[in-house]
Order: C-alpha cells, then structure tokens, then sequence
C-alpha cells in the first residue's frame, strides 16, 4: 500500500471516528501547558477513573447495538453497592455478597428486558423510571446516608496495586474490556446482537431468536452495572444512594459519543470504551488546567450538545427531506 | 409419477383472500427443475402475495404446494431457507451495518468456526459464481448489483435448489444486468431452478425458458418462451377492460394551470410539463423511477436543486407544503397511514385537518365549523363511519382514503395530487374515488395521478407523462396510444 | 357483552380517576384523618412546582418529544431570580425569570430544531445536555451556594404572597395554578396553534403534508415548557424562601410521571393538561396518604417508580390495543 492511500485511510477513519479526533485534539492541546498531565501517574488515574463507567458502558452497549439503551444503570450500580455492603456488615461472607449484589443487578436487567422487549415499551423512557425506582430502594436500605463498611477486606477488591504501581481497577477493566470484545466481535451472541440492531425484520427472518437475544443483553446490562457498583463501593469503601446519580445518563451518552448509534448496529465495545475515556479525558484535562468544577459540567454539556446534536444532523441530511 | 419427479415446485389450487380483495384465485404452476421460470404480470396481479405465501410470511387460504416431492402445509421463513427455497426480494433482506461475509452466513456465525471460517466460506462461495465482492466490505457501502450478488450467494449457502428473484433488475444498469444474466444461467447449468419475476419484457425473453403471465390473482396463460412473442404477452397482462371498473372519462381540459420549468433534483433530471385546467394528467413508471419524487418536490415537501414554477401565468415559490396548500394545491400522499392519517384521532379530526387554518379566525378554532365540515364531508363523499367520532383507524381503507381526499375537498383545491390514491382499497370504493376525480375537474380543478395499477392510469387520465429513471421519457394521450406502446416507454 | 366491554375500555381510558377514587376511599376507612378539612388543605398546598413544570411536560409530550431540561431551567430561573430582586426589585425580578425560562425553552426548541431530532431519543439526549450546561451555569452563578430570601435587602411580598398567601381560603399558588391551567388549556383547545401541537404529536408528517409548520411548533412546546419551568421555579423559591443551584433535580421524571399517570400517551398526540392534573393529583394524594399512614419517605420515593413504570406499561398496553 503506498503511502497516499494510507494517509487518505487514515483520514476516512479519523473523520469517522469522531472521538478519537477529540482524543488527539485534547492531547495536543494539552502539549502546550505545562502541567502534570503527560505523567504515567496520571495516566493511571484517568484510566482507573474510567474503569467504573467503562465497565458499565460494556454492558449498556449492548443494549444500544440491539437498538434499545439502558438508562436504569446509575441506579443498579447503586443498588449494588449498596447490596453488597449492607450484607458484608450483617456478616455475609464477601464473595456472598458480591453474588446476591450481581443477582440484583440480573434481575433488574431481566425485568427491563422484560419490559422492553416483551412488552415492548420505549427503552428510553421506561429504564429512565427504573433508575427512579431503584435509586429510592437504595434510599429506603441506607436510610439516605452513606453506609461504610466495616469489613476492611472488602477494600482490598479494588485498592489494590499491582506491582505496588498499578491500580487493579485498570486489570479488571480490561479483562471486562476483551471479553466484551471477544463476545461482540467473535461470538455468534455478539454478532447477532448487531444483527438484530441492524435490521430486526432480517434478523428475524433469519431465524435468530431475536426476543431472547435482546432481553438477555438486557440482563448483561444489569450484570455489568452490577459488577461496576461493588468495585465503587469497595473503591470508596461505602455505599450510597447518591453514588450514580448521573451516571446512567452519562453512560449512554459517553457510548453514543463513542460511535455506537443508538439507530443500532453500528459500533462495538471499544468504540463506546473510546467514548468513556473522552469524557473522562476531559475531565481529567480540565483538572490539570485548574479549571472549576462547574466549568467543568458546562463544557461537558456542550460537547454532549454538540456531538450528539450533529450525530441527528448527518441523519437529516442524509434523509434530504423537508 | 414420472414427470411429477423432475419438478421442484408444485402449485396447484392455491388461494388468498384478503379482506375485501382475493388476491390470489386458485393459482397453479409447475416449475421443473433446472429451468428459468418467468412470472410477467401488472402490479397488483398477485406475484409479490404468492411469494410470500411460498416464504411462509402469509399463510395460504386454499390449495397445496409441493416443494422437491414434500407437500409443505406450513412453513416459516428461515423453515423454507433450510428446505432449499431462497427468495430474493427487491428491498433487499441485508443488514447494511454488517459485512458481506457475515450477512451470507447471519445467525449461522458458529457453524462455520468464527469469523475466520465464515469470511472463508463465503468467499468460496461468492468465487463460485464469479464474484470479486471483498467479503470484509460492508453491505452498505455496496452498490444494488453487488448487494444482489450477496443475495444470491446466501441462497446458495443453503444449498437452494430454487431461487426466487422479485424484480431482480430493477436497479441495476444495463453492464450489471448482463453479469446477471451469466450467473442465472450459470445457476441453471447446476440444476437449480430460478423463478424469475419482472416487468421488464426483454430480460423474460432472454433469459427465462417458460414464462406464466399472472393479471388479478389469476394465471392467465403459461407456454415455453419460444411459442410467445413480444405483443402477445403485453396484450396478456394488460388485457381486459372489464366494462364499468371505470366511470366515463372526463372532458374539461382548459388553459394551463401550473406550468413546472427546469425542475432538478437529486433523483429528478431536467423535468418540465404543463397542467391544464380541468385535466387529469396521469404520471407512469416503474416504482422508484421518480414518479413520487416529482410531485413531492413540486408539492416543496423535497428539496430542489433547481424549480420553477408557473402558476396561472405568474412565477410561484413554493418551499414549503404550506406555500403550496396557500396557492391551492393539496397532496393525498401514497402512504396513507404513515404520512396521511392521524390514527388515533376521529375520521372528523382527520378530515378537518387541512381545513383548520380556514376554520380558524385570527387562530382561534371553531369548533362547530369544524363539526359542519366533517358532516359535510362525510355526506358528500359517502363515508361509511358510524360517526365523525369514530376513531379513522376502525375504518376501511377505502374510506380512510376518502377521509384525506374529503380534508382536501373541503379547501377546494387548483390542483389535487393524488399518488397511489386506490392502492389497497376494494373495486367498490376505487370506483367512487374516480367518480370523486371527475367530479373535480368537473368544478375546475387539476389533477396529477400517480398509478402503479397502469389501465387505472391509462383509464382516467386525460394526459399521461412517462417517468424512467428520473427522467419524462414520453407523453401520450391514452385514447390515442394503446396500452403497450405506453408501458414500453414507461419501462424504458 | 357490548356493555362489559365498553365499561372495560372506559376504565381503561380514566384509571387515573379510578385510581384518586380507590385511593381516598381505602385511606378514608384507613385513617379518618384523612377526610378532615385540614388534610384537604394540605393537599391542595401541594399543588406547588411540580404540578407547572408537569403542566409544561404535558404538551412537549402531546407533541411527541420529551424535555430533561426543566432541571436546568428551574435551577437557573430560581437563583437568578432571587438574585435579582435586590438589584432591579422584586417585580422586574420576577418577570425577568419568567423572560429567562422562556428565553432558555426557546433556545431548547431552536437547537433541536437546527440539528433537526426527530426521535424521542434524540431529543432525550440533547435536552439531557442542555441541561447540565443550564444546571452548570446555575452553580458558576452563585458559585455553588445557595441564596436565601432572608437575606435580602428589598421587600420580597410578591414571593411570600406566592408562596404562602391565600385568596379567600385557598392558597394563592393554587389560584394561580388554576388560572395558568385554564389559559394554557384554552390556548391548546381552542387555538389553531394549540391544536397544531396535537397534529404534532399525532403525525409529524401528515401535519407538515397538510401545510403546517412543524419547526415552529416544536419551538412552542419547548417555549411553553421553559415558561412554566420557570414559574414552577419561582413558586418553589417562594414556597421554601431559598434558591438552590441544584433545586431542580428529580423534576424531570417527576414531571414525566405526572404526565404519563394522567394518561396522556408517550407516543403523543392525545391527552391534556387536566389530564395530568389528576395525574399529579393521584401522586399528591399517593403520597398524603402514606404520610398518613407513617410510611416512610424512601417507601414513597420507590413507589413513586413503581407508579411510573406501572403507568408507562399501561400507557404501551393501550397503545398496542389501539395498534
């Protein structure tokens, strides 16, 4: 290949890829202040830092490849936390714990699948509320205050250092990472989740299961969620019900970012972990530059504004109708 | 016995009725083996229903299909694949996020070893019929030719021992047709039978061994290509005139109306003709020629490269649906329930509709205005509701129809554009929608019709303009021309 | 058999009023509390913000969308608001946040129309963003802090009028709610653009065919939903006499849940402001009588939910029965 076609693919790609353009762009940028933000430390921390929202958004993505999103995820992985902690201090053993928490977030997956799917209401909507419900069930446990916990292991699941360096947070994000992306990629599963994402009828008619595949993305969804709020709560060592409160909305829109449309179908797990790191580059970008944390959310909101809002716009232009 | 083996598809007695309509009436054929099997026949002759009910999408009424010496009494689509009967439809049965490699073998992903094994199979399999198509492109990126190869390649992934191509060339130019045209041949040469069904006269001469002609759910003829020629077969499928389908043309063409100039599109090349006052000008293609477009943009619901219009003599600009509705024209659109009726609102509502802005005084609504406009409407065009409350969605379609012509009537339009305005409604109430036709032009009104149904055009309109590939290709006066000198040009 | 069915289907169509009848009557033999004239005023009083941001959701969801952004909004227009009274007195304070919620609806509607969403979740997810650039701008204004009426310099009366004056022996904030009611309902029944909102939320396509500005009646409803943001806005900062930067979270899906419990349908084009009206009057009355029962806080914020996903379940049974 000669190095024109290259360089033309290479653009192809990056004018596709939008948030690996905002990637660079931020990274450049960051080139010309002298802060602490080309150091490894801090590399670690936006990767680990994104590891809570990145497990998540594997299981959301999902459900966006099978055209629907779950929006009910700030909620389980609340409830979660919350599940896991208020068992280990009533003496339950840990890995007990850690079970019934991920069953929780199973069953909240399968009743949105249930919904969704089978009773077919708008994924939107619906999970939106269940995030409601599920957030006053962390309330009505905790009482509306932060719970710690008093068995000092649970700790040691996510504050562990490999090497003495390396957060095992980063491990786990990206066991959860390849096996979403060997599931997604290589799998009968995944490939017909995006199947069903592309072309329902097709799907259907090609004598795919389409009701049982896309409630149990559902179920997957609750699952990761799940697994995301016990590495929160053994992170914070605590649980509470204001953990997540956006993080369901910011999920789904980190995924989109990313380049998995929720028209469905189209992306994959690295483009929605691309997604996640965007935002949390941001973040971690404008912490280096001291900016507030205000400042902080109105530019999240813009870009969120933006890259979404022009997502709608190359589909009306590509529909060319008034 | 002897002959009955070498057939692979069986059909014999096979009806379908839908509610006010038998679509089929106890059709009967016989595909052998091996063959290229053509179906001619007008829209609406009953193809696409019998393709459906041997896929198993619909469920047959009457009579027994025999698939490769198995009587098949119920079957599902992916049942019917695996039985070895593919059938490749005009929109096509892709999903374009994927690629071609995986769209070949969908949902069979773990038969063949992951994706490796997939991409490598379905390359023998695309190799074998010729085809350079990289197996890792995405179906979307394709062109109409080359998603139709992927098609094919599918059924043959099936082992298919009958393929079934539904208008297989109606997008494809005139170099892809004829690579087309080497694989059916090449398919046949293996002994699979294809059941090849198209408007398109000269590549059923070309291609097909036994040609069956289909007109009003029934097989009218069936002979070896051989014994039929050109002219026969037209006057086959155009056929009759059954006497009284039609009320009396109408005479009321006056001075022009609406002149439309140098109009472009993206689909639309160089459009120009002239409406008469009091005519009933009837547009005729092939689906996705244009004919649709042409009016949408006219109407300003498209966007234009380039318009020009004429109205009665003065430059018009119309952008906009509501700048056309403000210069009289009104649009009866072809899908009736998603871009026509409100469903869950009443027939009254969905009648008032358009009238809402002449009812309303400095945008206030009156509502008994209202209530007097939906009664009217209701006398005047017959509709049979229970009441103007009843819900549109609770009616038939011909009344639903009548509905959004009633809410056009009301504002007494110039010109009315009618696309597909019978499609799916029963003989009864397609008569009075003509009478309902004659009648405007009789007050002075235009009409531009668009028909896939060709002795309906060809039957009302005062004016035909032949529409191919985005482009006028003829004018004619039905009366004069006959039916097939039409329709050849329409087919282009 | 007619007659069962029909009484099946109008069950169906009202079981918001089902649901307030079953309500008082089991809380009535419940408590006896409840049938005193107290509780009655009680309840009445809570027909406070929510019921005018709900009010303003329930015509973006009779035209087929759906507005995050009353967060926002109501969390700006407040601390504004209150911010304002000192320097430009309480009268100009007031009307430049009724301005501000109008201004910040319309500037919704302009942004979703330019990028031209058509699903709702398209516009779920960019009135999501414009959210948070609102609720940011509530918190870089007071810097995070909250105001307090206390505080201030100028006389407030208007807002302590609003907040807890009566006329005659209802509380002024209903009064007003009423009038907005009426004016809005009489705007969306009676006017052409009114109803062009419902041809909205009924066919986007057919209306647009039939001549009619779709753009422009998108910009309405997010216009009339910013406006009754912000006096649902206003009537909170005077109901509990401080501004917060973040009071406005939790409204949205209140305010959706009203709606939807009212009955009028996700998927647009029917339905009414009295509609949700019930809607809000069965949660009020949800929640007074679980107060009267003792149950906690946490138990009605759950029930809240399950209200809410039990009323969109419906809300879809009906649609598939129409479908």
């Amino acid at each position: 290949m000669d190095t024109k076609s290259i360089f033309i693919k290479a653009k192809q790609l990056l004018l596709k890829q939008k948030a690996v353009l905002a990637i660079l762009a931020m990274i450049i940028l960051m080139l010309f202040f002298d802060t602490q933000f080309f150091t490894a430390y801090n590399w670690m921390n936006i990767f680990r830092s994104a590891t809570v929202q990145g497990i998540i958004a594997m299981g959301v993505t999902m459900t966006v490849l099978c055209a629907a999103c779950d929006l009910s995820v700030g909620g389980t992985m609340c409830l979660s936390g919350v599940i896991a902690i208020m068992m280990i201090n009533g003496g339950a053993p840990i890995p007990v714990a850690c079970i019934c928490a991920l069953l929780s977030g199973a069953l909240v997956g399968a009743i949105n699948g249930f919904l969704v799917v089978h009773q077919r209401t708008e994924p939107f909507i619906i999970t939106l509320g269940m995030g409601t419900l599920l957030k006053g069930i962390s309330q009505l446990l905790t009482d509306a205050h932060p719970v710690a916990c008093t068995n000092m292991s649970f700790m040691q699941i996510s504050n562990t250092k490999l090497f003495g360096q390396i957060p095992i947070l980063i491990l786990y994000m990206l066991i959860i990472f390849l096996l979403f992306f060997w599931i997604l990629r290589f799998t009968n599963y995944g490939r017909n989740c995006y199947a069903i994402g592309g072309n329902y009828e097709v799907a259907k008619y090609s004598g795919i299961n389409v009701l049982a595949i896309k409630w149990s993305a559902f179920v997957i969804s609750g699952l990761a969620a799940a697994l995301a709020g016990i590495l929160l709560s053994s992170r914070m060592n605590s649980a509470s019900s204001v953990y997540g409160d956006n993080t369901g909305m910011l999920v789904n829109c980190g995924v989109v970012i990313g380049g998995t449309s929720f028209a469905g179908g189209v992306g994959g797990a690295a483009q929605s972990f691309i997604g996640i790191f965007v935002l949390q580059l941001m973040t971690n970008c404008m912490d280096c530059l001291g900016i507030g944390a205000y400042i902080q959310q109105l530019l999240q909101g813009v870009i969120i504004v933006l890259i979404l809002g022009f997502d709608c716009y190359g589909r009306l232009r590509k529909r060319e109708r008034v | 016995m002897e002959q009955k083996k070498d057939l692979i598809l069986k059909i014999s007695g096979v009806t379908k009725r839908f509610p006010g309509v038998l679509a089929l009436d106890n059709i009967s054929l016989e595909v052998p083996k091996g063959v290229v099997y053509g179906i001619v026949g007008e829209n609406g002759a009953g193809k696409s229903t019998l393709m459906k009910i041997l896929s198993g999408v619909y469920e047959k009424d009457a009579g027994t299909i025999e698939f490769d010496g198995e009587v098949i009494e119920r079957t599902t689509p992916i049942q019917a694949l695996h039985r070895g009967l593919s059938i490749i439809y005009q929109e096509f049965n892709l999903v374009n996020t994927m690629t071609v490699g995986e769209n070949i073998f969908l949902g069979r992903f773990s038969e063949n070893h992951g994706m490796r094994g997939t991409h490598k199979k379905a390359r023998e399999l695309l190799d074998s019929i010729g085809s350079k198509i990289d197996t890792y492109a995405l179906v979307g990126d394709l062109s109409a030719s080359e998603m139709q190869m992927v098609e094919i390649t599918k059924a043959l992934s099936f082992d298919s021992k009958l393929i079934i191509m539904d208008e297989p060339s109606s997008s494809l130019t005139a170099e892809e047709l004829k690579k087309l045209g080497e694989i059916i041949f090449q398919l046949r040469d293996r002994g699979i039978s294809i059941i090849y069904i198209s408007h398109k006269l000269d590549e059923i001469f070309e291609y097909c061994d036994i040609v069956t002609i289909m007109r009003d759910g029934c097989v009218i003829d069936t002979k070896p290509i051989g014994e039929l020629d050109r002219s026969e077969m037209i006057a086959k499928m155009v056929g009759r005139t059954i006497e009284n389908e039609y009320p009396p043309r109408a005479h009321f063409v006056g001075e022009p109306l609406l002149e439309v100039r140098n109009l472009n599109t993206s689909k639309l090349h160089n459009i120009n003709f002239t409406l008469h006052k009091g005519e009933i000008l009837g547009l005729v293609g092939l689906v996705g020629a244009g004919r649709t477009e042409i009016i949408r943009a006219i109407y300003g619901a498209d966007k234009v490269k380039s318009k020009e219009l004429i109205m009665e003599g003065k430059p018009v600009t119309v952008t906009t649906p509501r700048d056309a509705k403000a210069l009289g024209m009104g649009l009866v659109p072809e899908d009736r329930k998603q871009q026509g009726l409100i469903l869950r609102f009443s027939a009254g509502d969905n009648i008032t509709m358009a009238a809402l802005s002449r009812t309303a005084k400095r945008g206030i609504l009156n509502r008994r205005k209202e209530k007097e406009i939906a009664k009217r409407q209701i006398e005047n065009l017959l509709i049979k509701t229970p009441g103007a409350g009843t819900k549109v969605l609770n009616l038939s379609g011909g009344n639903q129809q009548k509905c959004i012509v009633g809410r056009w009537l009301e504002l007494d339009p110039k010109i009315l554009i009618l696309d597909e305005p019978t499609r799916g409604i029963d003989v009864g109430a397609k008569y009075e929608i003509y009478v309902l036709m004659n009648k405007i032009v009789e007050a002075g009104g235009a009409i531009i019709m668009i028909s896939s149904e060709l002795p309906e055009v060809l039957n009302m309109s005062n004016r035909v303009l032949t529409i191919c590939d985005g482009r006028i290709t003829g004018e004619f006066s039905p009366e004069e021309v006959p039916a097939d000198i039409i329709m050849d040009r329409a087919i282009g | 058999m007619e007659k069962t069915f029909n009484l099946k289907r109008a069950a169906l169509q009202n079981l918001v009023l089902l649901g307030i009848v079953v309500l008082c009557v089991v809380t009535a033999i419940v408590e006896p509390l409840f049938l005193t004239q107290s509780n009655f005023t009680n309840i009445l009083r809570q027909f406070g913000p929510l019921s005018f941001v709900a009010l303003g959701m329930t015509y973006v969801i009779i035209g087929g969308f759906i507005d995050l952004s009353v967060v926002g909004i109501i969390s700006l227009v407040g601390v504004v608001t209150l911010s304002l009274i000192d320097p430009i007195g309480q009268v100009g304070a007031l009307l430049c946040g009724l301005l501000l919620g109008t201004a910040l609806g319309f500037l919704n509607g302009i942004v979703l129309v330019k990028f031209g969403a058509m699903t709702q979740a398209e516009v779920l997810f960019i009135t999501y963003g414009m959210s948070s650039i609102f609720g940011a701008i509530a918190l870089i204004y007071t810097n995070s802090e909250t105001e307090h009426m206390s505080r201030l310099a100028n006389p407030y009366t208007i807002f302590t009028f609003i907040g807890n004056g009566k006329i005659g022996p209802f509380a002024a904030s209903v009064i007003l709610f009423a009038a907005a009611l009426a004016m809005i309902e009489w705007f969306y029944r009676k006017t052409l653009w009114g109803r062009q909102i419902a041809l909205m939320g009924g066919n986007k396509t057919a209306a647009t065919l039939c001549g009619y500005n779709m753009k422009r009646t998108m910009v309405l409803v997010y216009t009339i939903c910013g406006l009754f943001s912000a006096i649902g806005s206003i009537v909170l900062i005077s109901r509990v006499t401080t501004a917060s930067p973040v009071a406005g979270a939790g409204y949205e899906t209140d305010a959706i849940m009203s709606v939807v419990v009212g009955g009028t349908a996700l998927a647009g084009g029917t339905g009414s402001g009295i509609r949700t009206v019930l809607g809000v009057l069965l949660i009020i009355l949800l929640s007074n009588c679980m107060n009267l029962l003792g149950v906690s806080t946490y138990v009605q914020t759950i029930m809240d939910g399950v209200v809410l996903v039990i009323a969109i379940w419906l809300d879809n049974r009906k649609e598939q029965q129409i479908h």
